[in-house]
Parts: C-alpha cells; structure tokens; sequence
C-alpha cells in the first residue's frame, strides 16, 4: 500500500449515527494511535440490512476529530453583548471553572423553581439531526430526565424541516412516524419528493439498488430531478406543492375509471372504517346503547355494530338507520330512519370531481401521464395474492407511495398523507407485505416496537395518545413555549412531542406576544447540542436574534458556529471516535432500516480525545454531582435513559445511586445489562467484549415489519379512510381555543375535515406573502425548494473539508440550481452570481443551469449561509432558510410547514 | 491468465461518492486528488431528462497509452492487467496524463491539505514519493496481492478487494477476474449489456459499465448521442472535455522552439552547403532548441530525475525525442564548427528527426483529440519549416551579401507557409469529420482567421512588395519572416494550451432504472459528424 510503513496498526470497531438514516456499523483503522481510515464493518454482514456499510458521511469522521478548528478547551464569553455583530471575546477557562459556571447556573435555577412564572420550564434543551445526538451524549438524557421539566421546544429544524404531517398522521393511522416501501417485496413505487438515495441511508440506498436490480419501477414526481429521481424508471416534473392534486386524481382513476373488483373488498371491509355509516352530522351513526359504529349487513340490511361477527357489511347505498352521532365534547344526536352512507360511499362521491383532467391544470402534469401512473399501480397491486414470511401468509402487494420534504409536512401535508395511507387501504396495501409500512414509532409508546405500541382502541381502531381536547383536560398553559399540547392533539405528549409541536412558535413568540397565551419567557439556561438552529431553522435572522436574549447558553461545541455564537460557556465533548456510548440497533426504523436482527452497537473510542474534550457521560455526570441530583441521575440510568435498562428479570447490573461511577464503569454496567438482555440473562460479557466485538444481536422477526399481522390478531381496524375522531377532536379544540379567546389558529382549525378537501397550495402561499409583506407576489416568479444531500443532511459536518470535496462531485451542491431555459429568459448564464430574493430576505450563489428542472422551479440544496462555523463560513454557498418567514399563516393544524418560497433573481456579477 | 477488471452497475449507482472518499482515505490521497470518483451527467432536453452517475478512475487498459509514451518505464502493466506507476522512476514529465483518454491521472507538485496545516492523519499518512510523480488509482494492487498470498478471492473477499468496491453502499462497485469465465465480474458481463467507455480508442479498458440485463430490450438507435444536439444547454461540468492543464506555456515552449530551432537549423545547415557565414544562426538555431528543452526541465516534477527520460527508447516518442537531441547537439554542433557538407546533411536530417519526434509525441498523446489525430505530424513537421524558413529569412534578409539567399528563403518560406495553411485546413476537416470537442473547434475557428492573415496573406503581401521593391526587401522579407514564424508560434501555442482539450467522458448508453429501456449514447461537448 502507497504510505509509510505504519509502527502499529490496530482496528476499532464503531458506529455512525450523524443522520437518521443510521446507525452505520463501520471500522476505523488506527496507525501510530492516530485514526486514518474508516471502512465498512463486513464483520456486520450477515446481520446489518445493508451488509455492514457505511455511508460516506462517515468518512468525514476522521477529519472531524483532527480539525483545526475545533474547540480543545473549555471557554467562556467575555463580551456580555450577544448579537451577530458582537465578538463574543471567548477565553478559555478550566473544566472545573466551566462547569462551575454551569452548576451555579442550573442550581440558581432549580432554587427559583423548575417552571417560571410563565409556566414554562427554565431550562430548555435543543438537539438536532433528528434525534440521533443521544448516540453521542451518552449519559445526559439521565441528567435531563433528573432534572425535571425541560423545554425541548426550541426547534432547530425539527417542525419546519422533517416529514412532520407524516409523523404524526402516521403513527395515528399505521404506527408509522416514518413511513417506508416494503422495499425488498414492492414491484411499483410512485415517490413524491421522497429522495431516499439522499436521505434514506446504507440501507435505504442498498435495498432501493436491489429493488431496481429486480425490476422494481420507481416513478419520482418531483418539481426537479434529484438523485432520486436519476435512480428511477421515470421523472415527472411537478409543480412544487401540488402533489394532493396529482394524488386525490389518483384515487378517482381507482375509483371511478375501474371495477370495484380491482380493489381489495375483503381489507377494506374488514380492515378499515369503510363500512362505518356516516350520519348527516358528518360523524359516525353510533349504536345509541353500546355507542359502537354501525354498518350495514348486506345479508340482512340491518345496521349492525362493527364487530359483529360473520357479516359482510356494505361499503356503498345510502340506507335509513337509527342511531346516534356523538359530536364534540360527548354531545349525543339521536336518529331515527335518517339517511347514512358508509364512508367508503363518502369517499367516492368526494373524489368524483378530482379528475386527471383537473388535476393536471393545478399540476402541470399531462393527464394521460397521471391516468397512466395510476393505472400501472393498479395493475402491479395483486389484489388476492399472498406470501409467506416465517411461516404465515400475508396479502402481497408490491406498491407503494412515498412522500418527501415539502410534501408530507405543512400545508397540504394532511392531504397528501391522507391520499398516501387511503390508496393503501384501497388495495389492502397497507403494512403487508411489498407495501406502504411504518418504519417505527416516537409519539406511541414502547418506542422500541411498533407491535408492542398497538393497543385497542375505540370504536375498532387502534388507541393514540391525542393530547386531550375535553374541557375538563384541554391543556390550557402550555408547559413548553410551542405550546405543543394546547395547539396540536395528535402531537400527543412523548420525549419526542415537544420536539415535534410547532417549534418555530416557540422562536416566534420570543418576539411577538400571542394573544391569551403567557408571555413567552427565555430560558435561564439553554443547552445546545450538535445543532445550529441560526443556520437550520427558518428566518434564520429572527432565531439568531432571539436566541442573542437567552441569558445562560451551554453549547457543546464542536468547532465555533452561529448559534454558540451567543453561548456564555463552551463545553468540548469527544467526538464521534473519541466517546464511548452503547446504543440500540435493529428492529425496525427509519428511514429504511428494516432488521433481521435486534440489539446493540458500542461506540469504541478509537483515538484518545483530542485537548481537553471530554467524554460526554463524564460530563453528565459532574453535572448531575455539581447539582446534587446524582441519585436520581443513576436512577435514570438505572432505568434506562442511557440506552438500556441495568436490571431485568434474571440480572441486576444497576448502579450504587449515590455515587459518582466513571465512564468506563457506567458502560460496563450497560453492556453486561445489554449481554443480559439479548440472553435473557444468561450472559453478562461488559465493555471488553463489546470492545472486541462492536456490537452484539439476536433474531427480530420479520413478521413484525407489518403491522397488519398484528392488526389481525388484535381485531383492529385502520382508520380509514373517514376522520371522524379528527373531525371531532378539532372541534373540540376550536372550542377550548375559542373559550380562551385564542382565534389566531383558527386557520389551522379548518384542517380537521373527515376527508380533505384539496386545497390550492399555491394560492395560499402566495396570498399569504402578498399580505404578510405587502408585496406584488408576480415579481416573485420562481418557487424556491431545497433538496436533501446524503453527504451533508443532518452531519452538522459542514467544517470538514473531505465532505465538501466529495460533494462537490454531486451537481448543485453550492449553487443556485436553475433551468436553462428559465435562466436564458433572464440573460442569466451558468456561474452568474445571482441574488434570490424571498419577500423577506436574500442570499447569493452562483447559477448552476441544467436541464433537470422545472422552469418555474430553482433549487438549493442544503442549508449553508455560514459566516462564523471555520471553513464553511468561506463557502459561498446560499441557503434558503433566510428567505423564509415563520408565519402563522403557513402553520399548518400539526404546527409545521414547509421547505417553499417565492423569489425572484437578479444578476449580480457575471460569471468569470 | 488473469486480469483483473472493474464492472460498474450504472442501475445501481446513486453518485453518493462513498467509493471517492473510501479511495482517498484508503490511499491517503491529498484533498481533490481522487483516484476514484463518481461522475454526475445529464442528459436530455427537459422535461425529458436522464441523470445518470458514472463512477471513473484509471481504466487499467489492455493497452494503456500512459505506459505507451511514459519516457522512464514508471508505467508498467503487471502481468494481471494491473497498470503501475513506480514513484522512484517518474519524473513527472506529465506525458501519461495527456496519453491517459480517461483523465485518470494526477501530478501534485506541493503539498496539500485539508486545512492549512497537516492534520496528524495526513502527517501519519504523509508519502513525499508522492510529489513530483504521476499517481492514480492502483485498483487496492497491495489488497489484491495480499489476498492472492493468502488464499483469499479478490472481490470476493474484502481483504483482498479494492476499497472503492468494499465501501459502496449501492453494491454498483464488482471487481473480478475477467479471464476467469466463472468469476462474479464475468458472471455479470454474461447477464448484463455493457461497455466501456471510448472503447473506439482501441484502449481495450479494464473496466466495465452495466447498463440493463441482456434480456431486456436494446435502445434503438445509439449513434446519436442526444447529448451532442443539445447544443451545449446541458450540465455537463466535469464530463464534458476539458482544457489539460498539465502541459502549459513551456511545453509548448518546447514545441515552439523546437520547431524554430530544428525548422531554422535544417535551413541554415542546408544554406551552408554553398554560403559562409551562416554558423552564429545554426547556433542560434541550437540555442532554441535547447532553450525548448530547458523550459521542460523547469516544467516537469522531479527535475534532478531528468535524464531518466531516455530509459524507454523502445515505446516512448519523449525518449526518442531526448536520444535524438542527445545526437543532435554534438552532430550539429560539429557540423557548424567543422562545416563539413556531410557532417551538415547527417545533422540537417536528425533535425528534421527531431521535428518529427515532436510532432510524434503529439500524436501518441491519446487522451487530447486534437493532438493524436494523424495529420497533427504533417502539420507539425510543416510548421516547424516554416517556421524556420521564417526565422531564416529574417536572419538573412537584412544582410546585402545574403540577398540572393533572402530571396531564395522568401521563395520557401511562401511555399511553406502555403503549404502549411493548406495542412493546417486539411488537419481541422479531418477533425471535424473524425469528432472532436466543441471548444476545440471553437479555438480554432477563432484562431483560424488570425493564422490566415498573419501567417500567409501578410507575409505574402510582403515578399511579393519586398521582390518588387528592392530597397524595401530588407525590412519587408524580414516583417514577411517573422510573421510566418510568429503565426508557426502562436499555432503551437495555441493546439497546447488553448485547443488541448481533452477526450472528455462519455457514455454509449444511459442505464436503465428498475424498469423501461436503456438511453441513448451521451457525449457532452463533442461535435459529432
């Protein structure tokens, strides 16, 4: 091999989990005790599902331990003055000095009371990239969980930035917070936006390959040409918001062009609500006695509860049934002979005008193109055909819908997520199978399996934790500042629900005040971690300015950024090959992370920390000493909040409470609890052999991919494809918002419709920019979008210059992406620098002109616009997050919104 | 036998770039030298698009035109197909990385890092063998002799498997032995359609594309590529030709007097036979041409390595280009002294090897279209004539005892500039009829007019003005003179540095994806007959 003879070589086995789509198992190669190579973990291969390879984000993983710019000490800021303009004079201090800093802080706080007079918690937490910096902070979600109240709602792109509607609509209707193709079975995939070569990972990326190796046909619709959309069959460039049209048309093709014998009767009798009788209220027509939903028996006429056994209801008519409607906050309407339809009936008189002709007007997209596309669904669908998967046999039905970024989150969201779910439903396509799955769940609980999560609910459906809307439990003080559990009932009130309630309100009421709603107060102490919300999240200068308020922030830093640019306190942690951490792996999750195996990972430290970054559950647990809360922090570890529970039926690995336990023997204790676990207490092998051998796994079966097994055993029901339980929840809401004299969400009340109606996104868009800044929206002529980058996304690793030298080989990365022709209208040419302005802000990059795009369409991937992070702040790279406005008008009823603006583009210097 | 190849499955790959930066930490190559990278193309008018990713790197030829013209044996082929750079030979004269078609080489003169300073990775890492020399990708050769020594398949086993293949996440990466008919890699080329990129140039490369399965169905028509009509509208950055950097102004230096100086010699030499007082300019003459040379000893990487540039006689033009300045100097530089009318034959003719020597070095630079092309030796053998015939008349034109001669070399020099233009149309027809990059063709029409004007209608004004005037020939043979020359000059300089574009990348089918037919041909920046 090219290179000096090495002294010592050894090989550290590891983990990467900078993006969702992780965790990667990998392999890093040591010389001389310096790290020199990352490589793929073949030692995996037989259990990982791509094979034991990692994706190129980790191959950044060793520059980013010996970057230059990285913080090596402990400092603090001199300049009292926060701001964008202002030095933050940082000096370095000693550890003991910083988390003194730190602890006088918390433990002023903790004196003052845990929630201030607001109501809301005094210490607020932000962590980005997804939920995956917990693979990286080791034991300080203990500390958090000891603490107390946290508000985690300062978003730092989560809300505005993630499949938000996707989220929560799917784990209330398929347990699916993400959502995924069946991938190895499906035969016929139409993906709206979904990139999943950027974002879907190793295993999104591996087992889309193998789909395509086998003929799967892909179809991207999509307003530009990703990487995505280059991997598959056929592109159709769509008008960027408008995917409910092209997907509502679908449904009418399926319903109104095709024999009712091309859909799967048998599953949409028996396993969704389309049966149920629909009463003139819009609600179900209810047994008045048992208040189950009724249908109607076709052998008898007679509207039966839906359990009864043995009958094969009616899915259309229209039949005089007695009954009752039960409406918001438990009012009861009484029926007699009043005319009620089943809700499949429902659906297809509502799509009836949802033509491919219509649609194509709003999408831009032919309507035979349309028509064609569901019609090829239809004929891949395989109605009546089964498999078997470990010994039992399921429906088979290779085809599925998946929805990206901008698709399934904001306005519009609802629909499209709604469409998705239903035209699964409508071929028994739903969570067996070749079809549309839920990947994992963050919002029901257990979180670590999505059969363990279904639970029977009422009227046949599975049960969800909707935050309460009832007079009597309606949240009326919101207990974070996006006032989640107020605003949003399906965001329901896991570790994960503030994190997914409207976030930007949180950064938004920093500087305006909502009406009813308490003042909203800053932080006494802000941690921040592996996130730069001043850069990711939108109206960057807005966040940037508020969080230049908050009086005590805490960021672990990895290198200097925009947001530690207002931090009082520094704190370096190991980096990704420095820290030692154990971590859950298999099962299921997103984005395509579909196991044959369950159990865990050990990230070994490979190199020694570089200055004097330390290892984050060392400084967790200083913290939890410094703050007197050592017992209940063990305890949390004891139970669990680092990963996995120390004790168990036949071990017991548990911690001493009350003493302080270094690094090695906390993770000793978890990996001995980890060997028990995954031996049902028969082994109890510690670090050393997690050491040895990386990570450790048993069977998870692959039945438990779908949930539709689980449904069966459990007589459950999905509940489609009539919303009734939304459409009364939202009522409820209304009230409960109105009593307080809250009419500011009013808008986002108008989204609980039983079955959506489609909505003209575009206009919406453009009417509220018009109103909001007062502008003419037609010299606003293009619509801004973004794209996912599989090298960047989620990394917080624009600072090493590997990544950026290998993104530089993906077009578009850097630049301001633009159709030629569009461009030649202009007098535009490739590499002009240009300015895009969006009615609130501009940035700058140069043209890339290509041919893979819609004309009315620009692109910027990434989010960039650095002017602090060290070798980004040199990029010269635009990023749409500064041209967005946090606006309410844009919220949609889930509290997010999405990746769109309108801009216009001038040139501002020719290209050289 | 054995060769090892490399098969990409343009179906499976997804551009991610994991193999380009797996190559560069398994190699430890500086930041942007990368061995292995992945190609982003586009192809189509919208809304009809096709965007495809083309993984590149050394092609491992059968018959590599890098080890062809490599003066010092650096470039070898092992016996399993795997082409080789020994670092210790190298000189960096960067004459593989015009040869190479598929711009598969590097020449790193400093060092360079991530960051400003070297992280200890790079210092750990560090290989000063590096500097100065041609690199490129050795398909892992350490992994596959490892694996060999040990019982293990390469490509089948990942100890014994180029670090590119192992890490690709999309499994579009297969290395394997082509020759062996079972092997994963011959396995695929049976089930799969393939090909090789510019296969047309005879490269024979060790590295394969997959674009569908052999039973589904071929693209109609492919000797179109769609990319050629779309008349330079597409994204085609980094695979479209590109101007080669690696030969500058003083390679061209080196044409350019080497021209003049073995053009003016063989005249001076000539002219001797029956003048005196010609020998300041035979040494002037020989000062050119050693100032050539001189300017490629500045330009190449490891200039003390120098005079291995004479150890591959038997394949490469630059070796015969230094063996025969090596006869060159002393013959003529005997010659002028002695001025012995055999002595000034011989070293006449070993000019005019020389000339051919460079114009032959051009020529087996494979990689730029403009330069291999046949008519590329007339034209620069002519040139060199001119040039000198040029020089020549402006030597002697000045002198009253010389008229005579003056008018005899204005006679030449008109022929030779005719003749050249007349090389110089016919070449460009050529050219444009065999293909060649778009903004090749557009130097040349840009330069065409100037080269006309300058290097034949003026100079003929002039001689045809000085002959009909005689108290003007003096000034107007010697304008006429170095006009020819000047435009002889700016011709090379500008075929090297301005016209040097190079073969580009292209593909002769786009893959299918999942389902439907594969695309046609791809070929940005090329004017297609």
């Amino acid at each position: 091999m090219p290179g000096k003879p090495a002294h010592s070589e050894r090989s550290v086995s590891t983990y990467c989990y900078q993006c969702v789509a992780g965790p990667d198992l990998l392999k890093v190669r040591v010389e001389d005790g310096i790290a020199t190579e990352v490589a793929p973990n073949f030692d995996a291969a037989a259990v990982h599902p791509a094979g034991g390879k990692a994706c190129v984000k980790a191959f950044g993983l060793v520059q980013k331990a010996y970057n230059p710019s990285r913080i090596l000490y402990p400092m603090k800021r001199t300049n009292p003055k926060k701001g964008r303009n202002e030095d933050p004079g940082f000096v370095r201090i000693s550890w003991e000095e910083a988390l003194g800093l730190v602890a006088d802080r918390l433990n002023a706080a903790r004196k003052a009371g845990l929630t201030d007079e607001a109501g809301y918690p005094r210490v607020a937490a932000s962590f980005g990239g997804g939920g995956t910096p917990t693979a990286y902070m080791g034991t300080f979600p203990a500390f958090l969980a000891a603490w107390g109240p946290v508000d985690m709602s300062f978003g730092s792109g989560q809300g505005v930035k993630c499949y938000h509607s996707e989220h929560l609509y799917g784990e209330l209707w398929h347990r699916g917070f993400t959502v995924s193709p069946d991938t190895p079975h499906c035969e016929y995939l139409v993906s709206f936006g979904a990139n999943v070569e950027a974002s879907g990972g190793v295993c999104g990326v591996k087992r889309h390959a193998d789909a395509r190796k086998r003929g799967m046909k892909r179809v991207q619709v999509e307003p530009h040409l990703s990487v995505t959309g280059a991997c598959s069959a056929e592109w159709i460039p769509i008008r960027p918001k408008t995917d409910s049209a092209f997907l509502f048309a679908m449904i009418h093709v399926f319903l109104h062009e095709h024999g009712r014998e091309r859909l799967d009767l048998p599953f949409l009798r028996d396993r969704t609500a389309s049966p149920y009788l629909i009463g003139p209220n819009g609600l179900f027509v209810r047994d008045s006695v048992t208040r189950k939903p009724l249908m109607i028996d076709t052998a008898t006429g007679r509207a039966v509860p839906f359990d009864t056994p043995g009958i094969e209801p009616a899915l259309e008519g229209s039949f005089a049934v007695s009954g009752i409607e039960v409406d918001a906050d438990e009012e009861v309407i009484s029926h007699e002979d009043v005319p009620a339809t089943p809700a499949f009936a429902r659906l297809v008189a509502h799509v009836k005008d949802y033509t491919p002709e219509w649609a194509s007007a709003i999408c831009d997209v032919p309507a035979a193109t349309i028509r064609r596309i569901a019609n090829e669904f239809l004929e891949h669908a395989r109605v009546g055909e089964t498999i078997d998967i470990d010994g039992t046999t399921l429906p088979l039905r290779p085809v599925s819908i998946s929805l990206g970024k901008t698709v399934n989150n904001g306005w519009g969201g609802y629909e499209c997520c709604w469409a998705r779910t239903l035209i699964g439903c409508l071929f028994g396509a739903l969570e067996v199978p070749g079809s549309t799955l839920g990947t994992t769940v963050r919002l029901n609980r257990p979180a670590d399996n999505r059969w363990s999560s279904v639970k029977p609910g009422p009227d046949g459906f599975m049960q969800y934790p909707m935050n309460p809307t009832s007079k009597a439990d309606w949240i009326a003080r919101p207990s974070a500042r996006s006032a989640h559990r107020t605003l949003v009932p399906l965001v329901a009130d896991s570790a994960w629900s503030q994190a997914l309630g409207p976030t930007h309100l949180a950064w938004m009421m920093q500087g305006e005040n909502f009406a009813e709603l308490p003042a909203a107060t800053p932080p006494d102490v802000w941690f921040v971690y592996r996130t730069n919300p001043a850069i990711s999240f939108w109206d960057t200068k807005a966040v940037g300015q508020a969080m230049a308020k908050f009086p005590f922030v805490v960021c672990f830093a990895y290198t200097r950024d925009e947001t530690n640019h207002v931090a009082d306190v520094l704190l370096p942690d190991c980096t990704d090959l420095e820290g030692v951490q154990l971590l859950r792996i298999g099962g299921t999750k997103y984005v395509e992370q579909f196991w044959d195996y369950q159990g865990f990972a050990l990230r070994s430290p490979a190199v020694p920390p570089q200055g004097e970054a330390k290892d984050f559950t060392e400084i967790s647990t200083e913290l939890a000493r410094r703050t007197g809360l050592l017992e209940a922090y063990n305890g949390a570890i004891n139970r669990g909040a680092a990963g996995v529970r120390l004790f168990g039926k036949n071990y017991d690995f548990s911690l001493v409470p009350d003493k302080v336990h270094d690094v090695e023997t906390i993770w000793d204790a978890s990996c001995r609890a980890a060997s028990a676990e995954i031996t049902d207490g028969a082994e109890s092998q510690g670090l050393a052999w997690f050491r040895e051998h990386g990570f450790r796994v048993k069977p998870f079966p692959r039945l438990q991919w779908y949930l539709y097994p689980k449904l069966v055993a459990e007589g459950l029901r999905f509940e489609q494809p009539y919303q009734e339980q939304l459409f009364r929840i939202g009522k409820q809401l209304g009230r409960r918002l109105h009593e307080k004299g809250i009419h500011w969400w009013d808008k986002q009340l108008r989204e609980y419709e039983p079955l959506p109606q489609w909505h003209d996104l575009n206009a919406l868009w453009e009417g509220a920019l018009e109103k909001h800044f007062s502008v003419r929206i037609a010299d606003y002529p293009f619509w801004l979008i973004t794209a996912r980058s599989m090298q960047y996304s989620w990394g917080g690793n624009v600072g090493i210059q590997l990544i950026k030298e290998v993104a530089g080989n993906v077009a578009g990365h850097g630049n301001v992406v633009m159709n030629h022709a569009a461009a030649e209208r202009l007098g535009i040419a490739d590499g002009d620098l240009v300015e895009v302005r969006s009615p609130l802000d501009q940035t700058k990059g140069r043209v890339m002109l290509c041919e893979g795009i819609r004309p009315d369409t620009l692109l910027m991937i990434g989010q960039f616009d650095h002017w602090v992070t060290p070798f980004a702040k040199d990029f010269g790279a635009p990023s749409m997050n500064a041209l967005m406005p946090m606006m309410l008008d844009l919220t949609d009823a889930t509290g997010s919104s999405a990746d769109l603006v309108k801009v216009k583009v001038t040139r501002v210097e020719r290209s050289v | 036998m054995t060769r090892w190849a490399m098969v990409a499955d343009l179906e499976r790959c997804v551009g991610c770039q994991t193999c380009t930066a797996a190559c560069r930490h398994s190699n430890a190559t500086s930041p942007a030298v990368q061995w292995r990278k992945v190609l982003d193309v586009e192809a189509g008018i919208y809304p009809n698009v096709r965007r495809i990713f083309v993984p590149v790197g050394c092609q491992h030829c059968a018959d590599p035109p890098c080890m062809h013209v490599c003066p010092t044996t650096a470039t070898r082929q092992r016996a399993d197909g795997i082409v080789t750079i020994d670092y210790d030979l190298c000189i960096g004269c960067a004459y593989c990385e015009v040869a190479c078609p598929y711009q598969a080489r590097f020449l790193v003169h400093e060092p360079h890092f991530a960051y400003d300073a070297a992280t200890k990775n790079e210092v750990e890492r560090d290989d000063p063998a590096r500097l100065g020399v041609a690199q490129k990708c050795t398909f892992c050769a350490d992994r596959i002799d490892f694996g060999m020594e040990n019982g293990l398949a390469p490509g089948v086993d990942s100890r014994a498997t180029p670090a590119c293949v192992n890490a690709c996440i999309a499994d579009a990466l297969h290395f394997g032995d082509v020759d062996d008919p079972d092997s994963n890699v011959s396995r695929l080329l049976r089930e799969q359609r393939n090909f090789r990129m510019h296969a047309e140039l005879g490269t024979s490369p060790g590295f394969y594309y997959l674009y569908g399965k052999t039973s589904s169905p071929e693209v109609g028509n492919t000797t179109v590529p769609d990319v050629a009509l779309a008349g330079g509208q597409l994204r085609a950055h980094g695979v479209e030709p590109s101007l080669q950097k690696h030969w500058d102004w003083k390679a061209a230096g080196n044409f350019i007097c080497g021209g003049m100086g073995s053009g003016l010699f063989v005249f001076t030499a000539v002219a001797s036979l029956r003048y005196d007082g010609l020998a300041s300019l035979g040494w002037a003459a020989l000062g050119l041409v050693a100032l050539g040379l001189f300017l490629v000893l500045l330009k190449i990487g490891r200039p003390l390595r120098f005079i291995y540039v004479l150890r591959q006689p038997q394949r490469s033009w630059m070796t015969r280009e230094a063996w025969i300045a090596a006869v060159f100097f002393p013959l003529a530089g005997a010659a002028l002294w002695y001025r012995q009318p055999a002595l000034l034959v011989a070293a006449a003719a070993v000019g005019m090897l020389f000339l051919c020597s460079q114009a032959m070095i051009l020529r087996e630079a494979k990689g730029i279209p403009a330069w291999r092309t046949s008519r590329i030796v007339p034209l620069v053998v002519v040139t060199g004539l001119a040039e000198g015939s040029g020089l020549f008349l402006a030597a002697t034109a000045p002198f009253a005892e010389l008229q005579s001669l003056a008018e005899l070399a204005g006679f030449a020099a008109l022929l030779l500039a005719a003749l050249r233009g007349w090389i110089w149309r016919s070449y460009r027809s050529a050219l444009v009829a065999e293909g060649a990059p778009t903004r090749t063709l557009a130097e040349f029409r840009t330069y065409g007019p100037w080269f006309f004007g300058i290097g034949l209608a003026l100079p003929s004004l002039l001689i045809v003005a000085g002959g009909a005037v005689g108290i003007a020939l003096p000034l107007l043979f010697t304008a006429a003179g170095i006009c020819i020359a000047a435009a002889g000059a700016a011709l090379k300089f500008m075929l090297v540095t301005r016209a040097g574009f190079n073969q580009g990348f292209a593909l002769t089918h786009t893959p299918v994806r999942g389902a439907g037919i594969a695309g046609p041909a791809v070929k940005p920046g090329w004017s297609i007959p």
